[in-house]
């Protein structure tokens, strides 16, 4: 165990002093507002005393969860998409970029990212409007006779996740990468294994902390958003966010929309837990 | 290596200096700002500068769509935060029993000059007191591209429940305007809707959605019947294509012959303002016929100038078709006004539409 | 084969980045779109969009709102991480693994409940909305970054250093702002720059917290929201350029070889 200090009498408040602004702002704006609105959310927005109505209802009515289902099926199609798309990318950043253009070739593959999220999302429902530059492309290539509906649909819901947790995924597995001994390729090669074994059964196994990391980011960040399906879906379908905005900018109605965020907040919960012990199972 | 702790020194300077600033910025505001609730109508400068040049006072507008929004912002408002705001004029009441609006003086108003029509003083007066005044109006119907479709389709709201259109339509997302077409094609009045009809609106809502690309709000479908995306606008009508006659004058709209809904748009004074004066000049330009013309050919959408005196070119008037406003008048039906326990069901009932397939 | 394998990689390659430019690039092109509406056919370069967005005040005033709440969140976020950590990895402190837990846990939240819990405390509370408001949210979401960032960087190297001042006769704060800041300054760099990166782009709380004055990225959404046109390219494509700066910047600060 590492010394730490402990020297003069006056350290014994210094600690605390250092670290309370950390934990006290945590407390304060994390903590208070979440214990805010689980109370909240066993309220009603009529008035009235306590009540697991919210929760029922969410429970009773097939519109409000299937807005829950929408959203784990569009996250975990767009998690799966985005891992097969990435890990070639990275692999070929990581192992077939000469080693000086790797940092040039992230920082392009990150750039675009730079534009603002809302624009970005209008954007990609530019590209894909019926006018827009993939339908006059496919037309053009004789692909397709007519423009088919890309905009407003699950597709481009999932196209514009994809696009921004690709750039994410490609990160985590380049980074997992790079950190790989070139030891171990050597030690496969000497027992005889090709590259496809050495990948397979090496280096794929290896990386698969980078992948879990990756895939839990994309399920957190892309379950509780709201821009992406809000401006691709059409409205569509609703996805868990639109529910609990629809509560907030159309009714005022708090405890419903509590109720909803701490719903969300269980499933992503549950998907920390089960990653958390696949991790642990993997590193023992 | 001493620069960077400096410089971290001056950035917390820098951190306490501009928390004073902010301290200072928060203090009660100036006599010289309004805060209004507003229909992103009222945002275009072109509306608000002649006002805010006139008088000094600068108008500072936050835009929400769907008079439910609007009460859940000022439901999470502090009193006295807000001066002016926009209302659907059947909506008026629901501010008064919330104690929100303040009673308009009415003999600084120019009621004699507006369209008898839309005063609404059923709604927008009560208890003998005027808490609402009509400032435009216009139609939530049919809007569409008459070289794509046959507008005589466009004469009854049928053909949109039919195969015919099908993945050529968009929704407006506001549930009360278009169920209450879904009423009108059901054979229903807006004015008596009950819980007994909600079933027959359902499966009106459930055959559009299913023949819809999209629902969107005022923006996206807009842009949806403009580029091509879609030729029709469930709930469309001059305020979609009015503005937009220039780009695209294949932009058209019909009252069909079971009826349109007619909207209309009141002002309403908060009770809790600190600045009523400035509240009432700022109803009063948005009246005079200076006003109504630029709040008529306002950037985000076009309607109808509550006051017949409206300074509008016969070009604009044109485009809104102002010869036509009595027949509309005569064949437009209000919005649902339903009560908070009906209004629940209603959006319940549009939340399923909106995750029908 | 190797040729085609080489072949495939380079196909892959050019795909996915074609994938990962195609909305900017079209953005940026139909920025100086002439007529209405930002969709094909293109009509010839306008600078129009550019000029209504420069004089837009409500976007250029949410652009210097946005820089503000950045800049003043992350710092703080970075400040009181950086204690944090320090206290933490020098210290024993009762409960240590809990609080650490604590303070990283935001990490797993999304923004929409963030801001959601706060917009019902500050409620009940009777605060208003204000870029303050936003200002506070964005430091919830940044400090645990800061905080594992800055964490783990804190190692023996440091400590024995920071041993070394004490027995020359430094006082702690002197050791803190003398010793430890500017041997940790490439992560006190990273966690501003990426606390910066966060708060900048930044939407659903920024959204709910604020009132009149608002952050680019409400803005834009409230642009998007009440007529559409190619204004929302130009200042996307505006947003870009800065960023590409600092980019450039950040690369030059941290990753120029110095020449001593």
């Amino acid at each position: 165990m590492t010394e730490k200090a402990r020297g003069s009498v006056a350290n014994g408040a210094l600690p605390w002093m250092v670290v309370s602004p950390a934990v006290l702002w945590t407390l304060a704006f994390f903590a208070a507002p979440f214990i805010a609105m689980a109370v909240v959310s066993l309220t009603l927005h009529e008035g009235g005393g306590f009540s697991f109505a919210n929760y029922q209802q969410f429970f009773s009515n097939p519109s409000y969860y299937q807005a829950l289902v929408n959203s784990l099926e569009v996250t975990g199609i767009v998690t799966v998409v985005s891992i097969l798309l990435a890990y070639p990318f990275a692999w070929i950043l990581a192992e077939q970029i000469p080693e000086r253009w790797q940092r040039l070739a992230l920082i392009l593959a990150v750039l675009p990212f730079w534009t603002s999220y809302v624009v970005r999302s209008y954007s990609w429902l530019l590209v894909l409007a019926e006018k827009g530059v993939v339908n006059n492309t496919l037309v053009q290539l004789g692909i397709i006779a007519e423009p088919i509906q890309l905009a407003n649909t699950r597709f481009a819901t999932v196209t514009g996740f994809v696009h921004f947790f690709v750039m994410l995924l490609t990160l985590t597995i380049f980074a997992n990468l790079k950190q790989l001994s070139p030891s171990y390729r050597k030690a496969a090669a000497d027992l005889g294994a090709g590259p496809l074994r050495t990948f397979l059964h090496i280096i794929l196994p290896l990386t698969f902390p980078g992948i879990m990391v990756g895939a839990f980011l994309t399920f957190v960040l892309a379950i509780g958003d709201y821009i992406t399906p809000q401006i691709l879906g059409g409205n569509n379908e609703l996805l868990m966010p639109q529910l609990i905005m629809l509560q907030i900018g159309r009714r005022g109605d708090f405890p419903l929309a509590s109720a909803l965020s701490i719903l969300l907040m269980a499933v992503v919960t549950v998907a920390y837990i089960a990653c958390a012990r696949w991790l642990k199972i993997e590193r023992a | 290596m001493k620069t960077l702790s400096w410089f971290r020194l001056g950035l917390r300077k820098l951190a306490l200096s501009a928390t004073a600033l902010i301290g200072l910025a928060l203090s009660p505001a100036l006599a010289e700002d309004l805060n209004a609730l507003v229909w992103c109508d009222h945002s275009d400068p072109n509306f608000l500068k002649p006002f805010e040049d006139a008088t000094g006072i600068k108008v500072n507008v936050k835009e929400f769509e769907g008079t439910g929004a609007g009460l859940a912002i000022l439901d999470q408002s502090q009193p006295g935060e807000w001066d002016v705001m926009v209302i659907d004029s059947i909506d008026v009441r629901r501010g008064v029993e919330k104690g929100l609006f303040e009673p308009l003086p009415e003999d600084k108003l120019p009621l004699g000059d507006l369209y008898p029509q839309v005063k609404l003083d059923q709604f927008t007066k009560i208890d003998g007191k005027r808490y609402g005044i009509t400032e435009k109006f216009g139609y939530n119907t049919i809007g569409f591209n008459k070289s794509k479709v046959d507008p005589n389709d466009m004469q009854t709201l049928q053909s949109l429940v039919s195969d015919k259109y099908k993945g050529r339509i968009a929704i407006y997302d506001y549930y009360l305007p278009v169920m209450g077409m879904a009423a009108l094609a059901a054979g229903k009045k807006t004015a008596e809707l009950t819980e007994a009809d909600l079933p027959a609106i359902k499966e009106v809502l459930l055959k559009m959605k299913a023949n819809a690309k999209l629902v969107g709000e005022v923006t996206a479908s807009q842009t949806a019947l403009a580029t091509g995306e879609v030729d029709i606008l469930v709930g469309g009508g001059e305020w979609v294509t009015a503005g937009l006659s220039k780009e695209n004058p294949a932009l058209d709209f019909s009252i069909p012959k079971e009826g349109g809904i007619l909207w209309s748009q009141s002002l309403a004074m908060l009770s809790a303002s600190q600045k009523k004066d400035a509240a009432l000049k700022f109803i009063q330009y948005v009246l005079s016929p200076e006003g109504q013309a630029r709040l008529s050919t306002s950037s985000c959408y076009w309607g109808m100038p509550a006051n017949q005196k409206a300074a509008l070119s016969d070009e604009q008037k044109k485009v809104l078709r102002f010869d036509e406003q009595p027949d509309f008048l005569a064949r437009a039906q209000l919005y649902p006004a339903p009560d908070e326990k009906l209004d629940k069901q209603m959006q319940d009932v549009w939340t399923e539409m909106l995750q029908a397939q | 084969m190797r040729s085609g394998i080489r072949l495939a990689t380079i196909a892959y390659a050019t795909l996915i980045y074609g994938f990962i430019f195609l909305p900017v690039a079209t953005l940026v092109l139909f920025s100086f779109q002439a007529t209405l509406f930002p969709v094909p056919p293109f009509s010839g370069p306008s600078l129009r969009w550019y000029q209504a967005v420069l004089s837009d005040a409500r976007l250029t005033s949410a652009l210097a709102n946005s820089l503000f709440v950045a800049v003043i969140s992350s710092a703080v976020a970075t400040l009181i991480g950086f204690h944090a950590a320090w206290g933490f990895a020098r210290f024993w402190i009762p409960a240590s693994a809990i609080l650490r837990g604590l303070i990283t846990l935001p990490l797993t939240v999304s923004y929409l409940i963030i801001g959601m819990g706060l917009l019902v405390l500050f409620n009940g509370l009777g605060l208003p909305k204000s870029l303050i408001a936003a200002g506070i949210g964005h430091v919830v979401i940044n400090l645990p970054l800061c905080f594992a960032i800055l964490y783990s960087q804190m190692g023996e190297h440091q400590a024995n250093i920071e041993r070394a001042a004490r027995d020359l006769g430094a006082k702690e704060w002197q050791v803190l702002l003398l010793v430890t800041a500017p041997m940790l300054w490439p992560a006190l760099f990273a966690s501003f720059f990426l606390s910066m990166t966060f708060s900048w782009d930044e939407f659903v709380i920024s959204f709910l917290l604020t009132r009149f004055d608002t952050t680019l990225p409400v803005e834009i959404w409230n642009l998007l929201r009440s007529g559409l046109n190619p204004k929302t390219n130009a200042i996307g494509s505006l947003v870009f350029l800065v960023s590409i700066a600092f980019v450039l910047l950040f690369e030059l600060a941290l990753f120029r070889k110095p020449r001593s």
